[in-house]
């Protein structure tokens, strides 16, 4: 069902859900980048958040993975040698204005903090979240983008509460979910009902976005070659690592990187435990006190964390590690993305 | 939600001094209901906290036929071994787990076992050998083959010595550098394949030890006609969360922490193997 949101009674829809919910959305900042921001209590500042919040074709340089899995987290603080009360938790959420392939990395973020053991800290934010999309008009990142190829975007099948489809100086909500059709009766004041004209021009311009998309990959063909027992591919391995400059830029900015350090920060009387991300391709990442390190040849790193997006995600989540998002080549400094990986093998075009 | 992350408190009810650089210590959770509810696995491990310091995964050397018991053996390696090696008894440290798989042991019976460790190796199969010798007679012959660096590097010396007294049982020791006054074995610790006959009929083996020792030891059984489901291993890396989330210890689509540390051979095999011992 298509339901019809005017783009002026954004902010106050917004303000109306922030007595419930703690309220996410992308925001050009003063330097001109846009990343996901919370919706500020005080009345001026808030009112200044929404008049630069930018819900457009943005290139969103860190996924939105953080406000689930910050950054920088404490797991828990500690005074005189014993661990302290913990505090209680925050606000069920309402995230706005998630671009599709990031929703991909959300899902695929939350099965695998739930995946056997249960992580209370991700699990704790993440749960209970609306979720509103907005596809993609023209790919973000036009060079980079491959969401049609990893079959992610540029609109969302599945999984959303609410899709926003841009239409002049209006959104056509498409409902999703029940969460998402209970969210539109709760406020239904914001949102009015649509015609068939506007179904049939929501169909029309997502095929046209999705045309829009120019990367195009064998996505589907690497995910079955990397599966056969004989694969190998030492020799692109090699290509990468020998450019590679292990910064690990393309961890930070994936949206399925998960990896964390953990570490106590603290002085004489109290400090906290902390974990931070952390990247596959760092050379310490696996050394280990005796001084062995498995992976610290750069090839084997490289290759873990190729194969990792594509063979070996699976294991504990329902799809592969790759949205097909294109941060990674985009924010890395030689020019290395999992794209180009995907045609090595399956093109056996030289991309790297 | 149970937090995993959180540990307990635990008080150091005994230290014993190994080696010069390894100390085993006998811990029980300071509150009550956490010790009473606290069971573990052969082979399982724990992760251990000096709060301020950090957190490690040491390996439970204790066995779970010894209710109530809890030993972690530790080295002194890195920032956070350093400081649980300063530690005096009645202090604390911060306990999580158990976590991690365990050694086979319905499947071990009426079988012989050749227990194959090195160095601080012997600390994590120790737990499964004591639960073997706690029930002798349902196993057959064993063989402890074990080993160090130098005379100064042997951990469980009284043990080493009481397991010769335990019925079909024979202990082997060997040392890379001897001192002057050691009379035993010197040399790899395949070198102890000319001391005693080692045979694959009815037998499994156990090893734990540096990646080049498991690769040689696991040549020389195939050698001797084990086959690869035969060898069970215990692996190590440096799983700093327990629980399958920080990534840190994944290797090919296993998490060391979760699906390990225990493996057959066959298994590591299929592992990326260049990661590993090749």
């Amino acid at each position: 069902m298509i339901k019809i949101l005017e783009k002026s009674k954004i902010p106050d829809l917004l303000k109306a859900v922030a007595e419930m919910r703690d309220v996410y959305f992308p925001r050009r900042f003063a330097g001109g980048d846009v990343l996901f921001d919370r919706l500020p209590d005080d009345p001026q500042e808030r009112e200044q958040a929404l008049a630069e919040m930018a819900l457009g074709d943005e290139n969103l340089v860190i996924p939105p993975k953080d406000i689930f899995f910050p950054q920088l987290e404490s797991l828990f603080s500690f005074t005189e040698g014993a661990i302290d009360k913990q505090q209680s938790q925050s606000k069920p959420k309402l995230l706005l204005g998630i671009k599709p392939c990031d929703l991909k990395g959300l899902e695929l973020n939350y099965e695998f903090f739930k995946h056997k053991f249960e992580d209370v800290y991700y699990l704790s934010k993440a749960e209970h979240t609306l979720c509103i999309v907005i596809g993609c008009l023209t790919p973000p990142r036009p060079k980079e983008c491959f969401c049609t190829s990893a079959g992610t975007g540029p609109f969302a099948s599945e999984g959303f509460d609410l899709q926003l489809i841009e239409n002049g100086g209006r959104y056509l909500a498409e409902i999703g979910s029940p969460r998402g059709e209970e969210f539109v009766k709760e406020q239904a004041m914001y949102f009015s009902d649509s015609t068939p004209y506007d179904v049939q021009a929501a169909r029309e311009i997502k095929a046209a976005a999705a045309d829009k998309v120019q990367l195009r990959v064998l996505y589907k063909r690497a995910l079955e070659i990397m599966k056969q027992d004989d694969f190998k591919a030492e020799w692109i391995y090699k290509k990468i690592s020998d450019k590679c400059l292990h910064c690990g830029a393309c961890c930070y900015v994936c949206p399925t990187c998960t990896c964390f350090d953990v570490y106590d920060n603290a002085d004489e009387h109290s400090g906290s435990r902390l974990r931070t991300w952390d990247s596959c391709v760092f050379s310490g990442y696996t050394r280990e006190a005796s001084g062995h390190n498995p992976r610290g040849d750069l090839m084997l790193r490289t290759a873990r964390r190729v194969d990792h997006k594509l063979k070996y995600f699976h294991v504990s989540t329902r799809a592969a590690g790759c949205v097909g998002c294109g941060r990674c080549l985009a924010s890395c400094p030689v020019h290395i993305g999992i794209s180009h990986f995907i045609q090595e093998i399956t093109e056996r075009k030289s991309a790297i | 939600m149970f937090n995993e992350y959180q540990p307990f408190p635990a008080t150091i009810e005994k230290i014993k001094d190994e080696t010069y650089d390894t100390k085993t210590f006998t811990l029980r959770f300071a509150d009550d209901d956490v010790q009473t509810d606290f069971a573990y696995r052969q082979g399982q491990f724990m992760e251990v906290s000096v709060l301020g310091y950090g957190e490690v995964p040491i390996s439970i050397t204790s066995s779970p036929s010894r209710k109530g018991v809890l030993e972690l053996c530790i080295r002194a390696a890195g920032k956070v071994t350093r400081q649980i090696h300063t530690l005096q008894p009645q202090d604390i440290l911060h306990l999580r787990g158990p976590y991690g798989n365990t050694f086979p042991y319905e499947e071990l019976k009426g079988k012989n076992i050749y227990f194959i460790t090195g160095g601080i190796g012997l600390a994590p199969v120790r737990s499964l050998m004591n639960l073997v010798f706690d029930h002798k007679s349902e196993f057959g012959k064993v063989k402890v083959l074990y080993g160090a660096r130098t005379p100064q590097d042997i951990c469980f010396r009284e043990e080493l010595e009481d397991w010769k007294k335990i019925n079909d049982t024979e202990v082997f020791l060997t040392v890379d550098r001897p001192c002057d006054d050691w009379c035993g074995c010197t040399g790899v610790i395949t070198e102890l394949w000319k001391e005693t006959e080692i045979t694959a009929e009815n037998a499994v083996a156990v090893v734990c030890g540096p990646p080049i020792m498991i690769k040689f030891v696991a040549m020389k059984l195939n050698q001797s006609g084990f086959t690869d489901r035969d060898i069970i291993i215990t692996l190590e890396r440096h799983m700093k969360c327990g629980i399958g989330k920080c990534g840190h210890c994944n290797c090919g689509d296993k998490f060391i922490c979760t699906d390990g540390p225990v493996f057959s051979y066959d298994e590591v095999k299929k592992m990326p193997l260049k990661e590993y011992i090749f």
